[in-house]
């Protein structure tokens, strides 16, 4: 899922107890430094584009005809209605460099054995979270589960993975669901389409510029 | 029937004294009156005034939505709803409202504001926005165009024709994203609405937020303010469940703790006036006893009963009092209305304080019926009451003492 360059096309849900609503974005990355989505639907937020280019983000609005860098104070607001923050989508930090790891009890999760890896931020790393808890399974080493704690150690949000299925050349889980466990009947659901890995895409495909001209 | 006679006779014998004592309670009632009549007034016109500033005297919301004051909570906004709520009797004029918060931004410079869709002319109606027009025009419906209030141009450096640039959440998650001409800037004189309210169009808001059809709020203004609590209690009974009615105190609590305040302090005053007022009559009723000491020890010496003589007392003084009432009352209302049209204008460091946030300078007259009764009765009780104090000099009376010169 983190390869060096991916492609991947992809639909949000957002769900609230008395709405949803559905997008379908392209989503290119490359390492941890860049990645530029594209909205393709619904009709009326279609090309609005982010850009992330290290801890900056930047948003192109068509309707706008305006590039805006996110400020820092939009930084803990939700990403495009959804449970994901702006800050999300820039977090660089490195799940092997920034954390202290150990080993939990092992779980099942899906059926499949599953290693669980409690992982707390070391105090110099920029992480939002008070700690991790994130099941791993054992053999084909996919993400299935995360806890997401906050400094007082309470539960914030969950992650789940699900459908784990052969895509780019990978199996990888093609489903997440994200549970503000706050927020009753709320969720954030995720599903890849498409993805493509390791096709080779040039720094100058992330910038500014090109934000208005991606399709 | 001859004390009657006699008190007549009395009440005319010395025309001066009994004028004077008629004067007193007819100045008392007027005093009160008018005192308590511009109290009312002013008190009247600083909540049209606060209510006119924005909130209005109601509003109708979605329940649930003062408490999150989120698009989410927003209410659909249909002819029906607007035939339910006019068809409540007091109504005068209702105005809904779009409104949530937003980055506005001049290309460098970025501020949070409210931006708040508006059907232009129903919203005049019930807040006067037309007239906090500083430069520019006034927005029409349907306009693409966006009116800023002076303190957010300042901080955008912008004016008249500039671009500003709306970026925000929506309904329902939507991306909410605009550029608007400014056609007007407003004044507030309350920083903080001075420093963050912008106004587009209803639609141009409702496209703006994606909220086809839909509203935060129902404004409401209202033709009598005294029926404020009738006039919810019948909405509330008209509107479907889903929807509730807010009166002004129950969104600006404040300021309704600060007119308890105001009350109580205006109500020390008013007893001090009466206090006054009883030490005016009283004054007159002992100037009559000390000149009538003579004439009543002699009719108590030549045989009068003292309990005819306190029959003959208590008939002149209701007549009195009640005469001086009526007087007092027919010369108030006129007083009382001249108010009502032509203000007390005040100047000075409040009258500048009032200015400064838009209010008119002026203290009006109140006429509801309630001040004259309530005023004129209590005068009424007030001379009535004082009227025991000559019952009792008589009581007391020894004729040898009262006719000694």
């Amino acid at each position: 899922m983190r390869g060096n360059t991916s492609q991947v096309e992809m639909n949000i849900k957002t769900i609230r107890p008395s709405w949803s609503r559905e997008m379908d974005l392209r989503v290119w990355s490359k390492g941890n430094d860049f990645a530029m989505i594209l909205i393709q639907s619904p009709a009326r937020d279609r090309g609005i584009t982010f850009l992330k280019r290290g801890k900056e983000v930047w948003n192109w609005i068509p309707t706008l005809e305006k590039t805006i860098k996110l400020p820092p104070s939009m930084m803990s607001q939700s990403w495009m209605g959804t449970d994901f923050t702006n800050d999300d989508l820039v977090r660089e930090s490195s799940v092997i460099r920034d954390f202290e790891h150990s080993l939990g009890t092992d779980t099942l999760i899906l059926g499949r054995p599953c290693h669980t890896i409690w992982m707390v931020p070391k105090p110099e790393a920029a992480v939002v979270w008070g700690k991790l808890m994130v099941c791993i399974d054992k053999k084909d080493f996919m993400e299935l589960h995360t806890r997401f704690y906050d400094e007082e150690g309470q539960l914030v949000n969950i992650m789940n993975a699900y459908d784990p299925a052969l895509l780019g050349g990978r199996l990888i889980p093609t489903r997440f669901e994200i549970i503000p466990v706050e927020k009753r009947n709320q969720k954030t659901e995720m599903r890849y389409k498409k993805v493509v890995y390791d096709q080779p895409i040039a720094d100058g495909f992330f910038s500014i510029n090109n934000m208005k001209n991606i399709r | 029937m001859w004390l009657i006679k006699l008190a007549w006779k009395n009440i005319w014998r010395n025309r001066n004294r009994t004028l004077i004592s008629m004067s007193a309670i007819f100045f008392a009632v007027i005093f009160s009156v008018v005192a308590n009549s511009l109290w009312k007034g002013t008190f009247g016109a600083l909540i049209q005034n606060l209510v006119g500033y924005y909130s209005g005297y109601i509003q109708i919301q979605q329940a649930g939505y003062w408490d999150e004051q989120v698009l989410d909570n927003s209410l659909e906004w249909s002819d029906s709803l607007k035939a339910e709520i006019s068809g409540e009797n007091n109504i005068d004029a209702l105005s809904p409202r779009l409104e949530s918060f937003a980055l506005m931004s001049s290309g460098d410079i970025t501020k949070g504001c409210l931006v708040v869709g508006i059907d232009p002319m129903r919203e005049s109606e019930v807040t006067q926005l037309q007239e906090r027009l500083k430069k520019g025009r006034y927005l029409e419906s349907g306009d693409q165009a966006i009116l800023l209030t002076e303190g957010l141009a300042e901080q955008l450096q912008l004016s008249l024709e500039d671009t500003v640039y709306i970026i925000g959440q929506g309904f329902h998650g939507a991306t909410a994203a605009g550029k608007y001409p400014i056609k007007g800037i407003l004044k507030y004189g309350a920083p903080d609405l001075n420093n963050r309210l912008a106004f587009l169009s209803l639609p141009a808001a409702q496209e703006l937020y994606g909220a086809e059809n839909r509203a935060t709020s129902v404004v409401i203004s209202l033709h009598d303010q005294n029926l404020l609590e009738e006039t919810v209690l019948g909405l509330k009974k008209r509107l479907d469940s889903g929807l509730v009615a807010m009166t002004w105190k129950d969104m600006m609590p404040e300021i309704v703790q600060h007119m308890k305040t105001d009350h109580f302090t205006m109500q020390i005053i008013q007893y001090l006036l009466y206090l006054l007022i009883a030490f005016g009559i009283f004054g007159t009723l002992t100037m009559m006893m000390v000149e009538r000491q003579f004439e009543m020890g002699m009719l108590i010496a030549l045989g009068m009963k003292k309990g005819n003589m306190i029959l003959l007392m208590v008939i002149e003084s209701v007549f009195t009092v009640i005469t001086g009432c009526l007087a007092g009352l027919a010369a108030s209302i006129p007083v009382a209305f001249y108010f009502k049209n032509n203000p007390i204008r005040f100047g000075g460091e409040f009258g500048k304080a009032y200015e400064r946030f838009g209010f008119e300078a002026v203290m009006p007259g109140s006429t509801e019926p309630g001040i004259f009764w309530s005023q004129g009765l209590i005068v009424l009780c007030l001379g009535l009451l004082l009227s025991l104090y000559p019952l009792y000099k008589i009581l007391r009376m020894d004729p040898v003492k009262a006719m000694r010169r």
